[in-house]
């Protein structure tokens, strides 16, 4: 093959367009993962480097045999359930609010879809001015109706303040479920509504028998990406809370972080990081087995 | 009279939906509302009590505070003292860094998922299949782990504390879903036309240009916005990253406005409508878009 005939072929041009793909994702995504791994069998502290030594597993251990980090695991799963719990009732229920030929339902679903593209900064800064508990609304309305007879603590005491991070990440990513729930709900035939109601169902059985098992796949999926993504988060509390009060909302990332930059503990860090991409890969192929992977490729 | 209840029946049903409808509205924004409401009060108002929804006496004194940069003095000692350089002289600096490196670094994610999609859903090779499920694997990988080698390898090539850090940093966490969603996008595209032109004589360039990227404009403006937001929002990188002020991104920069020793929400609360308009500007423009790319990248798969 001539070299003229080789730069028009589609072959070339397959490869022309693949290539600054793979560079970019070779440099900036499978080098720092590399890296990261490399870095949790090494004790390194980046402002004595000179110090660096290969320590084997000793970071794992150290990992493994600290309770804060047994600690940021119990609250992780705990904020993490709590919050996907939240998300998946309150998604499917705004969901199916929206889900109706309205005058202004355009309207409506756009205020509703919002909080899903306000900054998480933005949000911690609102949450501390709602939530304070000398001056923020929150507290005065409460008093006001009856509800409580003190304030109420919200970012200064352990249960409060996971309470808080808790209601800042299902109000922020509740409309991540709406959107795929409303999405899978538009593709839901109608005759299926139709036919139970000829039947005589009312309107909850129609719920349970008609549209929950159509949207069994799309929740399968949904709540097993939030789940994965919520584990890990870490501006939700960081920015909230900073993991306190003491070490009360801590997570795997928020200890990961702190090790790194505070106790400059970098490879205890990158440690802790590994083993939250080991349960993070766990729960990829959970995903990839429930999308199917290799049974329909065209 | 049986009239009467089909035509009685549906319409109050209807009202209690609107009803039901508002409330969820309502409370679901109460947090941007009382934000805005805030941003709108002069400083004795903030802290009046009851709390008033409607600004009695509306100002614009912290917009103006924030888009001036003036010089902020604090009562000490009867004395008004120049308090050194506050976070709002920074504001409209930190916005233009905000919005460079999320244009940045959306650019370069939206070039190289588009280009690698077309390639990997109209040629052959090896590895074609497993690439989009690698990505979507790379999406999930959480930040934090990126963050510190990312920051080494700043340092190695001397661009920390740059917006260059940024921009590469942003397309490390937005380039993965970008490609994902090209590539489902790409997929659904047929690809009859494409063939017929290049029977006609087209080259793959030309094909590539003049029927594939308009086809793909609902998935390229989708991926475009998702990336605009994640850059925009992103609080992490920043903060490693970068380090002095003239550099700082918003998210970075507004969180220092806590720092000293009195807090004026206000001021924060301006800052924060400032920082959430350009992305509810972009999310109202585009939101059908937005809801068309869910659907074709993040729910089927």
């Amino acid at each position: 093959m001539s070299r003229l005939n080789f730069l028009s072929s589609d072959r070339f041009v397959g490869l022309v367009f693949i290539a600054p793909f793979v560079v970019t994702a070779l440099v900036f995504m499978v080098y720092p993962i590399a890296e990261a791994v490399r870095m949790s069998f090494f004790s390194y502290n980046p402002l004595r480097p000179d110090l660096t030594s290969f320590v084997g597993l000793a970071n794992f251990e150290f990992v493994f045999s600290d309770p804060l980090f047994w600690d940021s695991f119990r609250q992780a799963t705990i904020w993490t359930l709590l919050s996907i719990v939240f998300q998946t009732v309150f998604g499917v229920s705004i969901a199916l609010l929206l889900h109706r030929a309205l005058f202004g339902m355009a309207f409506f679903r756009g205020l509703l879809l919002f909080p899903y593209i306000v900054p998480t900064v933005v949000i911690a800064l609102i949450w501390r001015w709602i939530f304070n508990p000398e001056i923020g609304v929150v507290n005065h309305f409460l008093l006001w109706v009856g509800l409580i007879n003190e304030p109420v603590y919200w970012l200064s005491t352990p249960t409060m303040a996971m309470a808080s991070t808790i209601m800042l990440n299902v109000w922020k990513y509740t409309p991540f479920v709406v959107i795929c729930v409303l999405a899978r709900l538009q593709t839901v035939p109608l005759e299926l509504y139709d036919a139970a109601k000829v039947d005589g169902a009312g309107v909850i059985r129609r719920f349970l028998d008609v549209t929950l098992p159509q949207l069994r796949e799309v929740l399968i999926v949904v709540i097993v990406f939030r789940t994965i993504w919520t584990f890990n988060k870490f501006e939700e509390i960081y920015l909230l809370t900073k993991g306190g009060p003491g070490t009360s909302t801590f997570n795997l990332a928020v200890y990961s972080f702190e090790q790194s930059m505070a106790n400059l503990r970098v490879g205890v860090g990158a440690a802790a990081g590994v083993v939250m991409m080991i349960m993070l890969l766990v729960g990829s192929i959970v995903y990839l087995r429930i999308a199917g992977f290799g049974s329909e490729e065209k | 009279m049986t009239d009467m209840r089909v035509e009685f029946w549906p319409a109050v049903k209807k009202v209690l939906l609107y009803v039901l409808l508002c409330s969820v509205t309502f409370v679901v924004c109460f947090p941007l509302i009382w934000a805005l409401s805030t941003s709108l009060k002069p400083k004795s108002e903030i802290f009046a009590i009851p709390p008033t929804l409607i600004p009695k006496a509306m100002t614009l004194e912290n917009y103006e505070a924030l888009l001036t940069g003036r010089q902020q003095y604090y009562q000490s000692g009867g004395t008004a003292q120049p308090s050194g350089p506050t976070p709002a002289q920074f504001f409209t600096r930190w916005f233009m860094n905000s919005v460079i490196v999320t244009i940045g670094s959306t650019i370069i994610s939206i070039v190289v998922s588009t280009l690698a999609a077309y390639s990997l859903t109209r040629f052959r090779y090896w590895g074609r299949t497993a690439i989009p499920y690698f990505s979507l694997v790379g999406y999930m990988v959480p930040s934090i782990i990126f963050v510190f080698p990312l920051f080494l390898m700043m340092v190695r090539l001397d661009l920390t504390d740059s917006l260059w850090s940024l921009i590469f940093g942003y397309v490390c966490i937005t380039l993965p879903f970008c490609m994902w969603l090209m590539w489902a996008f790409m997929r659904s595209i047929p690809i009859e036309i494409e063939e017929a032109a290049l029977i006609d004589g087209a080259s793959r360039y030309q094909v590539f240009v003049n029927i594939v990227l308009p086809t793909a404009l609902p998935g390229i403006i989708a991926a475009s916005i998702f990336s605009m937001i994640v850059s925009w929002n992103d609080y992490l990188f920043g903060r490693v990253f970068i380090n002095s002020l003239d550099n700082l991104t918003l998210t970075v920069g507004v969180m220092l406005f806590f720092e000293g020793t009195h807090v004026d929400w206000g001021l924060l609360m301006a800052a924060s409508v400032l920082m959430t308009l350009p992305m509810a500007i972009l999310f109202m423009a585009l939101q059908r878009h937005l809801v068309a790319g869910f659907g074709a990248g993040a729910v089927k798969g």
